[in-house]
């Protein structure tokens, strides 16, 4: 059987990476005695899979995990589960699912809330801020490194943002909400978003006081965006 | 508590931050305001490497178990989060309650190597907490250190309060016991120190001084208080079946040196190296039963989720029912794919039946430490394996599948001649053509041999203890000597860095006139001296000659066999007359036999080798 799996990662472990965080996982199976399966071959490896991996320092309110087992009561799991997990990553709620895509493919856009410190007051950020939306094209330096060599490419991260709106904005302190597409097909990284709007409304955020919460996450069929569980 | 929010700010610059967040699992977060002592421990390195090592996990249960005692953890910061902690005034703090390290009672240390006792001051410097002994009144946390390096702790003398010498499992408690005594009455540094310096193990350097020969040599040491003892008597624990082993170890979220449970299976050696301190300074070999690593490997397994167990100990292979301690821990664990693994590895050839045994899948590289390349050589330092031990091990690992092996040794070996280090080489070459020589159908993969050298360091407390190390210059002609000679793909040789072993000879036969050369390269900014990118020899030889210290008389010279050495008065079991013995043996290329064949009157008290024969 597949269980598909809501968590939450928080507090002091949104400093674990995504490494780190699917070998807790690894070790809480074994330590819950979850029935996990293995794969065949040489090195048999766990087959378990987190979608969209989380960046080091972000906190999620929904991550999802899809874990291939021998049959077991989706509650028992659960409470194995929790029981073994760190307080700052348990699961919240789970399900028995039929074999078909996968939560890596079938996730495809990720809500945030960021909230940063501007260095000083500016007057009209919103209007500027939907004036910067309303661009056809937001441009940013992709950089990636193929052996020794730095390739750099344009990317037009407009048609990546789903919406941004600004929740609050309290003297210096900003707080936006943003939905951003994930996944394979096309992945807009919040901090890269930021530093965009950073250099074209020159806003002189300070980018070590930014905290980012991923509070969401969606998978989208039809023109339709919905939750995978 | 420190300051979370700056602590926040900090963990997004810094590279892992997960190195300073505790919260592991089997971590413990116990209230510290309620507790009746606060211990917080210190691995003076990065955590990723201060976690591997077995002796917190065995210090940081036993403490955490009494109920009104804390002990925390604190590692030295990465030098990113060194700068930033510097910049936003954030003082070292502990992993688990986040309180500042200098609010605690006692700050421990574990000395397992020489080259990380800069980090001890960086350590205190960060804590605010004063570096000298004498500087640090009533209110400040006792500094206390213990660990093989604390068999000469005269280079830290200046620094620490007192040293606990031998092992750790039973006199901790009677430390903080004591500690929690003097605290409920009229509490006085000094009248704690001359309470705990009567207790057997304990060390406190400020009740003794050393009086100086013109040329530098030691001439006597005065006791300066009554209640301190001349001899320093190490600790040992009798029984290992009882005494206090952890059932549990933290499991850290990041990847470190070792991922695996790390399980003790005996203590000390019978083979009599005569270049290793651990072999002396461990003594006498004491092993666990069967059934009480059976039970222990099951709990540590079940409560850590970790997939191998490493069985731990100075040679893993010398534990005297190792067939059967495998097979019941293979039987146990088959299910649930637990591996098990032998860190040491000798070169006897029944090992490769245990090696096929425990690895029936993957077949990783193999490491054995021949240590020198010459039989001669290998008799002056009594490692007790011959050339015929290698060829027929090799011989058969190879026919068994394994392609990947790599060869310790060491250069600069007393007594050493060119045909001795040319003798690495012709053992590399011996192991290629092995290879070549299996036949085809049963060789697999792409051979790769890696021949690697470290530099010989003298240790206290071993039969060459007297000797002069060699000097930078020889050590790289040698290993050069070697490196020109290997004209082969398949063989790489390696050495380790001269420069930095030329300073652990310096420090680990170190007086107490090394504190202010360590204290002094400090504030130059030495640290992570043990890390190739940090170590900066230019600035150690400088400090040297500003404060007029000359590194060869401690690291170079040959000492008389009656010179008074600045460790003569620490009692590690082993006698002196046998450390002379065995020196002299080691000239005339004589062998001693292993404990287990025949008594070698080392001057252990209580062993029980003593008569065992196979």
């Amino acid at each position: 059987m597949i269980i598909r799996a809501k968590f939450f990662k928080k507090g002091y472990l949104r400093y674990i990476s995504h490494l780190d965080l699917m070998r807790l996982f690894h070790r809480t199976f074994n330590k819950a005695k979850i029935p996990i399966g293995y794969s065949e071959g040489f090195n048999p490896h766990p087959k378990f899979s987190i979608a969209n991996p989380l960046a080091l320092g972000i906190e999620s309110d929904e991550e999802y995990i899809d874990i291939e087992l021998d049959n077991m009561e989706v509650e028992d799991f659960i409470e194995k589960m929790n029981l073994v997990l760190p307080k700052d990553v348990q699961i919240i709620e789970g399900k028995s699912i039929e074999k078909g895509e996968t939560i890596d493919s079938l996730i495809s856009w990720a809500h945030y809330e960021i909230e940063f410190e501007l260095k000083e007051n500016i007057e009209g950020f919103g209007e500027n801020l939907m004036k910067w939306l309303q661009r056809d094209e937001i441009n940013i330096d992709k950089i990636r490194r193929k052996k020794k060599k730095e390739i750099k490419r344009v990317e037009n991260i407009r048609p990546l943002i789903g919406n941004l709106t600004v929740k609050e904005i309290h003297e210096k302190n900003v707080v936006l909400n943003t939905l951003l597409k994930a996944g394979s097909n096309g992945n807009l990284k919040p901090m890269d978003l930021v530093e965009a709007m950073n250099r074209d409304m020159e806003l002189k955020i300070d980018l070590q006081s930014m905290d980012i919460r991923r509070t969401g996450q969606y998978a989208e069929k039809d023109n339709n965006i919905f939750k995978p569980l | 508590m420190i300051n979370i929010k700056t602590l926040d700010k900090i963990l997004k610059k810094v590279e892992k931050p997960a190195r300073y967040i505790g919260m592991e699992q089997n971590s413990i977060e116990k209230d510290i305001s309620n507790a009746k002592v606060k211990f917080a421990f210190s691995f003076p390195d990065i955590y990723d490497v201060g976690m591997s090592h077995l002796g917190l996990h065995i210090l940081y249960n036993l403490i955490n178990n009494e109920k009104d005692y804390v002990c925390e953890r604190v590692f030295a910061p990465w030098t990113d989060m060194e700068e930033e902690m510097r910049k936003e005034n954030l003082p070292l703090f502990t992993l688990e309650s986040k309180e500042e390290v200098k609010n605690f009672d006692f700050l421990g240390f574990t000395l397992q190597y020489e080259m990380s006792y800069t980090n001890i001051l960086n350590i205190l410097d960060l804590s605010d907490i004063p570096l000298r002994a004498k500087d640090r009144g009533d209110n400040a946390p006792l500094v206390i250190a213990g660990g093989p390096c604390a068999y000469n702790p005269e280079p830290l003398a200046e620094f620490i309060d007192f040293f606990v010498i031998g092992e750790g499992e039973e006199i901790t408690l009677e430390i903080l016991k004591l500690y929690e005594k003097h605290k409920a009455e009229n509490w006085s540094k000094d009248r704690f120190l001359e309470d705990i310096a009567t207790m057997e193990g304990i060390y406190v350097p400020k009740f003794y001084q050393v009086v100086y020969n013109e040329d530098n040599t030691i001439k006597e040491r005065k006791v300066l208080n009554s209640t301190a003892p001349e001899k320093i008597k190490k600790r040992m624990v009798k029984d290992l079946n009882t005494m206090f082993s952890p059932e549990s170890m933290v499991v850290p979220y990041i990847e470190t040196v070792h991922d695996r449970v790390i399980m003790e299976i005996f203590r000390g050696c019978t083979r009599g190296c005569r270049f290793c301190q651990a072999g002396m300074i461990y003594r006498p070999v004491r092993e666990k039963s069967v059934d009480r690593l059976v039970e222990l490997a099951e709990n540590l397994v079940e409560n850590t989720g970790y997939e191998n167990v490493s069985l731990s100990s100075l040679s893993s292979c010398d534990y005297s029912e190792l067939h059967l301690l495998i097979e019941k821990l293979m039987e146990n664990f088959e299910e649930k794919k637990v591996g098990v693994s032998l860190p040491s590895l000798r070169l006897d050839s029944f090992i490769v039946d245990i090696l096929q045994e425990i690895e029936k899948v993957r077949k990783s590289g193999l490491t054995f430490a021949p240590e020198a390349g010459s039989q001669r050589l290998r008799d002056v330092i009594n490692k007790g394996v011959t050339e015929e031990d290698l060829v027929n091990t090799v011989t058969r690992i190879f026919r068994e599948g394994w392609s990947t092996v790599k060869l310790y040794f060491m250069i600069g070996l007393p007594t050493e001649t060119d045909e001795d280090v040319l003798g690495i080489r012709d053992l590399a070459y011996k192991v290629k053509d092995i290879f070549f020589e299996t036949p085809k159908e049963q060789r697999k993969g792409n051979l790769k041999i890696t021949a690697s050298a470290s530099c010989f360091v003298p240790k206290p407390f071993t039969p060459f203890q007297w000797l002069g190390q060699d000097s930078i210059e020889e050590f790289y002609r040698k290993a050069y000597l070697v490196k020109n000679n290997i004209k082969d793909n398949k063989i790489k040789f390696t050495f380790h860095d001269p420069k930095l072993s030329y300073l652990e000879a310096i420090i680990s036969r170190g007086d107490r006139k090394i504190s202010e050369l360590i204290l002094k390269a400090w504030e130059m900014g030495c640290k992570f001296d043990g890390w190739s990118e940090h170590f900066k020899y230019d600035t150690w030889i400088e400090v040297m000659e500003e404060l007029g210290i000359d590194g060869d008389f401690y690291a170079l010279r040959n000492r008389d066999l009656e010179e008074n050495l600045p460790w003569d008065f620490i009692d590690p079991g082993v006698s002196k007359e046998y450390l002379k013995r065995e020196y002299n043996k080691s000239l005339g290329e004589k062998i001693t036999d292993d404990c287990r064949i025949s008594c070698n009157a080392c001057g252990i008290v209580d062993c029980t080798m003593r008569g065992y024969k196979f």
